[in-house]
């Protein structure tokens, strides 16, 4: 039985009616269409599907849509503010921290959330934040590199 | 072996009490299962282990995601409360570092803002990285029905792998852990299979206090997952330091002995070898915590 | 690269942004699962749970009944063409027909209203199998009697190849020492976090356009085409962006097949995203190995003659398996050192086992694991110096290989020099910390091997009327950074900025496909079409220009969006209005061609493995260090260190990325990763919560350095890279952990329990 849910996403309120099985995961990329947020493995093994919940990056593969109701969510799509990259981004061109570019909204919440809660981590701090963020391409000291740039810069 | 798919219907109950959520409970015996952080269950869901009829959700339910002080029973840690909240928490790493660095180690930065301490327990693994500390620091658990509550020794709460003496209706609501006495410390150490985010091959978690001013142990705990069906005390070990004054080569003797009580199956060998490791190492690191605690901790 | 190597490029040769990096920063990038069509229904595979076995009936009437199932198909659907890379080799149906030979090889496949459906339907299917016994390694596949696996053949083994050059008993006779080694090498995952996806549409005359998440997709259109019996203009395919390949992506496989069935019985798109499970349980792996190899040299350490024998476990169906075992001899033990002698016998076999093909590096990483970790035993045992030797063998320009191979030019010596100089060769045989080792690995990298059927490229540039610039080539951007490459080669030529080109997807009806994403072809293929295409254009426009600029044609040149002579650079004519006057006073609009087929030499032999097979050889050294745990056997991976000679990257940055990337990828086959099976055939992994892979936390430090050689041969000088760190990143690791433990590993992976065992025997 479908069930009322609410959730801001990148400050936008959905009014959803929305099956209890479905995942959070599943009702960005399908429901409210914004396939930025990336499905790898549906196990919360790779990190491609990671949003910010709360301040916090969370699996949205692991979460039911009806338990995120009431929820602030922040999905790639949300990170640059009105076409203006936010400096991560523009630190992840600049330092080549992307190739396939699969797993790269998800590297970019992850760190999202790191910079945002801690103004300058340490490079432990940083590869902490992203250890649950698969790179197949092996980006990963690029990455970190990109990270660092940021925290340097503010 | 299964593949994955996408979660099964299932009817989603929100519990707004304890009370509540083991009403539903015992009405649909074995047809329910609890969701906290949903990062086991969910997948047991998609693998089709598990396909409930009904889930509860504990959310709603006020103060279990809480750590609050319980007077002299010790630390109460709400079920619900996250791995993050602990690792992060400077009150675990300070008082109960054995804890908040085996929550720290659990899945992924972003498995661990959604896991939490309950579901961990509850999910039984052996390898779970809580149990050994809360083995280590004595925790006992709050299992509540509709019935009434009891007090369950950790230690007495696994019954085998993904196995436990949680009845049909019962929840587990709280985690109390005892302030440890006088000079104390706690410490963690762990071998990943593999990568460094990876399922734990050997955990090892002691907590130990000191006499006050020398280096005699006078109590200790030491926990161990992935080792045996269950975490299991490695209480032979245990003994072979409670009373001595510590050295390090009282440490490698208990180390082997800790070895010895390990029972694992696979990758037997070199688990039995890392069980001296890494108790080596949670020993020693808990010992030299415990010499530089200078407030005694005890409260 | 040192400053004197500098050249007068705008941008070749600068580390400029990515140019898809601002999609894929935003998530606005669109990966084949992204997409969807009017009236998409989703399809779900049903996959073989045995690894062998005769399908005796499949009844599907009761998934018919379920409400939102639209259809059903099983491999009865399909014409039964087998399809292949090799016309010797097509051994592979889009579906299973009468016999399944792996576990997870498809033998249904659902189209539903919906995936919850679909997935359903699933369980409905009723499935009748025999199970018979499985062929489970190299033993089971060559012994005598073995179960055949293919009933259109009578052996297991795929393919063969045979080798010899000089005389190698004469060799070992000439030579002052000689050891001979056995190792072994595992089967392991490609890892794309990108599972494979796919929509597929049949109109209404039969018409197929597939969307899928394709790394070659020529390859995968003429795979389909010929197993769906149709000609090529009846299928177009379009190419979104693809989130990895690592060689992964390239053939048609089951779920294009099955979208593109199940859409022409409903008519309507169908679109199938896979489980990561399903990829890691039942699609392409990297072959097992055994190599025997056997090396002389002089007692100086000049090599002398090498006899390799190799078998290669591949799993159900051949691939690209042929020519991954000539590869391995022709760019993986032939290169980068000279030999007088050489002799090779390997084999290719057939086993019940998802199939193997090519994998990040092709064969060559295990080739140069094999051969680089003898060379280096052999060296110590020689008590000589691990960089003289390696120097002193290397192939220098304008030399032949034994194999007639030649190799323009070859910064080898070079590239050996500076990486001694970057890790403090010399210094460091003094005080070397105990556990802690140091591996030096070379690889030679080919520029894209040159082989049968289609293999030329072709680009166009599309200047239009107000000086925009639309770049069509046969690339796909995989990850690797091909349309950043070729939109610099071709910004280079015209003399605009990279972001004012314009590039597309990748369309069969649009451009000519390149042959596909592999062997580091496509900087060195494409680029040359690309850069000639640029170049027609401008001459295009050149001539145009000469009258209005009073010089010669030859003299003009496109820079900073001007057009000058070189003779009077300071009377100039802004590029747009060149472009204007060609549109609008002369009628003409300006559309440049240019193509490469590398037909300058001959078809390599695959039989003798004699000849070139690529206009232009890449070199590389690395370094890597390691640090053991005593007590764990775990090893760390500290640092790598890279030196190469590229002839001249085009974006150094995007080349570092690429290369260390290549560290990172094979340091987990070198470490951990294994693809494990039951005694039935069954994979023992199915998730990267079993299959592990390096995370940020396994990732090393690097360093690099371009040796830059300007290959004549080359666009812009240029030669393929991309794979080089992978050939020799698993010696240099099995190297360092041998320099850190003084024990030699010869079975991959080189895991902490081996380790261990090693310095427990040892104390």
């Amino acid at each position: 039985m479908k069930r009322p849910v609410e959730l801001t996403v990148n400050g936008v309120l959905y009014k959803l009616e929305i099956e209890p099985r479905r995942t959070l995961l599943e009702v960005i990329r399908e429901i409210i269409g914004l396939t930025g947020t990336k499905r790898g493995c549906d196990r919360g093994n790779c990190g491609s599907c990671t949003v910010i919940m709360d301040q916090k990056p969370i699996a949205s593969c692991l979460v039911l849509a009806v338990e995120a109701h009431g929820k602030n969510i922040t999905t790639i799509e949300g990170v640059a503010d009105h076409g203006h990259l936010h400096p991560l981004q523009e630190a992840f061109l600049e330092h080549g921290a992307i190739q396939c570019g699969f797993c790269t909204p998800g590297m970019v919440m992850s760190a999202k959330a790191l910079i945002d809660n801690n103004q300058a981590p340490l490079e432990s701090e940083i590869k902490e934040a992203i250890s649950g963020n698969l790179c197949r391409c092996g980006g990963y000291a690029r990455i970190v590199k990109a990270i660092a740039s940021v925290k340097a810069k503010s | 072996m299964t593949y994955i798919r996408r979660l099964p219907s299932f009817e989603y109950v929100s519990a707004s009490t304890v009370k509540e959520a083991c009403a539903v409970l015992s009405n649909n015996k074995g047809k329910v299962k609890i969701l906290a952080g949903g990062t086991d269950l969910l997948v047991q869901m998609k693998e089709r282990k598990v396909v409930p009829e009904y889930v509860i959700g504990l959310k709603q339910i006020s103060g279990l995601n809480k750590i609050e002080e319980n007077g002299k029973a010790g630390l109460r840690i709400g079920t619900l409360v996250t791995h993050h909240e602990i690792a992060r928490s400077p009150q675990m790493q300070e008082n109960f570092t054995c804890l908040a660095k085996a929550c720290e180690k659990i899945g992924t930065p972003q498995v661990r803002n959604l896991g939490t301490i309950g579901g961990n327990l509850c999910n039984a693994g052996p390898s779970a990285d809580s149990a050994p500390a809360l083995l280590a620091l004595g925790a006992v658990l709050t299992l509540q029905t509709g019935r009434g509550e009891r007090q369950v020794p950790l230690e007495k709460f696994f019954t085998g792998p993904f196995s436990t003496i949680l009845e049909e209706d019962e929840l587990l609501t709280f985690i109390t852990i005892p302030h440890l006495k006088g000079k104390s410390g706690s410490a963690y150490h762990y071998l990943t299979k593999r990568t460094a985010v990876d399922e734990t091959l050997v955990g090892a978690a002691a907590a130990l206090s000191l006499k006050a001013g020398d280096d005699v142990c006078e109590d200790v705990k030491i926990g161990l997952c992935s080792v045996a069906p269950t975490p299991i005390r490695a209480l032979k070990a245990e003994s072979k330091l409670k009373g001595k004054k510590l050295t390090d080569g009282l440490i490698e003797e208990a180390s082997r002995i800790a070895s010895g009580e390990s029972r694992p199956r696979s990758w037997a060998e070199y688990r039995r070898d890392m069980v001296a490791v890494m108790v080596k190492r949670a020993v020693t690191e808990a010992w030299h915590r415990a010499a530089a605690n200078k407030k005694g901790s005890g409260k | 690269m040192n400053k004197s190597d500098l050249k007068d490029y705008a941008v070749v040769g600068k580390p400029i942004r990515r140019v898809d990096g601002p999609a894929k920063v935003t998530g606005k990038a669109t990966y084949a699962g992204d997409l969807l069509l009017p009236g998409t229904l989703h399809g779900k595979i049903l996959r073989s749970p045995y690894a062998h076995a005769r399908i005796l009936n499949i009844d599907y009437s009761r998934a018919m009944k379920l409400h939102g199932v639209r259809a059903v198909v099983t491999g009865r659907d399909f014409p039964g063409v087998r399809y292949g890379f090799m016309p010797q080799t097509r051994d592979q149906l889009p579906m299973a027909t009468d016999k399944v030979k792996h576990y997870g090889e498809a033998v249904a496949a659902v189209a539903a209203i919906d995936e919850d459906i679909a997935e359903e339907a699933l369980d409905l299917i009723d499935v009748e199998y025999e199970e018979l016994t499985p062929v489970l390694t190299i033993d089971d596949a060559m012994k005598e009697g073995a179960v055949i696996i293919h009933d259109h053949m009578d052996t297991n083994i795929a393919a063969s190849s045979k080798m010899h050059f000089g005389d190698v008993e004469k060799g070992f006779k000439e030579s002052d020492y000689i050891r001979e080694e056995k190792f072994t090498t595992q089967r392991v995952s490609i890892g794309f976090i990108e599972p494979h996806a796919v929509i597929v549409n049949v109109d209404n005359s039969g018409n197929v356009l597939i969307q899928g998440s394709k790394q070659s997709p020529y390859i995968t259109w003429r795979h389909f085409c010929r197993a769906m019996d149709l000609p090529l203009g009846k299928v177009r395919i379009i190419n979104p962006y693809v989130g990895g390949g690592f060689s992964g992506k390239h053939e048609a496989l089951d779920l294009d097949f099955a979208a593109a069935a199940l859409s022409k019985k409903t008519g309507f798109p169908v679109k199938i995203v896979l489980s990561q499970d399903e990829v890691i349980a039942a699609f392409k792996q990297r072959h097992a190995k055994h190599v025997e190899i056997k090396i002389g040299m002089k007692k100086d350490g000049t090599l002398v003659a090498c006899e390799c024998k190799m078998i290669a476990e591949g799993g159900a169906y051949a691939s690209v398996g042929p020519f991954n075992i000539v590869i391995f001899a022709t760019s993986g033990l032939l290169l980068p050192y000279r030999m007088s002698h050489f002799k090779y016998e390997a084999h290719r076999v057939y086993t019940n086992k998802p199939w193997c093909g090519s994998v990040r590096g092709q064969s060559i990483p295990i080739a140069r694991f094999a051969f680089e970790s003898l060379f280096n035993m052999m060296i110590d045992d020689l008590g000589l110096d691990q960089l003289e030797v390696r120097k002193k063998n290397s192939i220098l320009s304008g030399e032949s290989t034994i194999n007639k191979m030649t190799v323009g030019t070859a910064g080898m010596v070079e590239a050996i020099e500076k990486l001694g100089e970057m890790i403090g060769w010399d210094g460091r045989k003094k005080k070397k910390a105990p556990y802690r080792g140091i591996g030096i690995a070379c690889s030679p990298q080919v520029s894209g091997a040159r082989m049968g059927g289609h293999f030329g490229s072709s680009a166009v540039v599309k200047v239009d009327e107000d000086g925009g610039v639309c770049l069509i080539h046969g690339g796909t951007e995989i990850g690797q950074g091909c349309d950043t490459v070729l939109a610099q080669m071709a910004a280079e030529v015209i003399g605009v900025p990279v972001e004012e080109i314009r590039q597309m997807e990748e369309d069969s009806d649009v451009a000519v496909l390149e042959a596909g994403m592999f062997s580091s072809r496509c900087t060195f293929w494409a680029g040359h079409a690309v850069k000639r295409a640029a170049e027609d254009a401008c001459q295009q426009l050149a001539e145009i220009a000469a009258p209005l600029l009073e010089a010669s044609k030859d003299d003009i040149v496109f820079k900073n969006k001007t057009v000058f002579s070189r003779k009077n650079p300071g009377r100039a004519i802004a590029f747009i209005d060149l472009v204007r006057n060609a549109y609008y006073t002369k009628g003409q609009p300006i559309y440049g061609r240019g193509s490469y087929s590398a037909s300058n030499i001959p078809m390599p032999d695959l039989k003798t493995g004699e000849g070139d097979v690529t206009n232009a050889w890449a070199f590389f050294a690395q370094a890597v260090e390691v640090e053991v745990d005593p007590e764990t056997g775990r090893v760390k991976v500290l640092k790598s260190v890279c030196t190469r000679d590229v002839g001249r990257p085009i974006n150094p940055m995007l080349l570092d990325a690429q290369l260390e990337g290549g560290t990172v990828f094979t340091s987990g086959q070198a470490l951990y990763e294994e693809c494990c099976f039951d005694e039935k055939g069954r994979p023992l992994q199915n998730s990267f919560l079993d299959y592990k892979m390096p995370t940020v936390m396994e990732a090393p430090e690097n360093e690099h350095f371009d040796i830059i050689t300007d290959d004549p041969n080359g666009p812009f000088g240029a030669k393929g890279a991309g794979e080089g760190s992978n050939g020799t990143t698993l010696a240099a690791i099995a190297n360092a952990v041998e320099d850190a433990i003084g024990v030699r590993i010869k079975d991959l992976p080189i895991t902490p329990e081996k380790i261990l065992a090693i310095l427990k025997q040892r104390r």
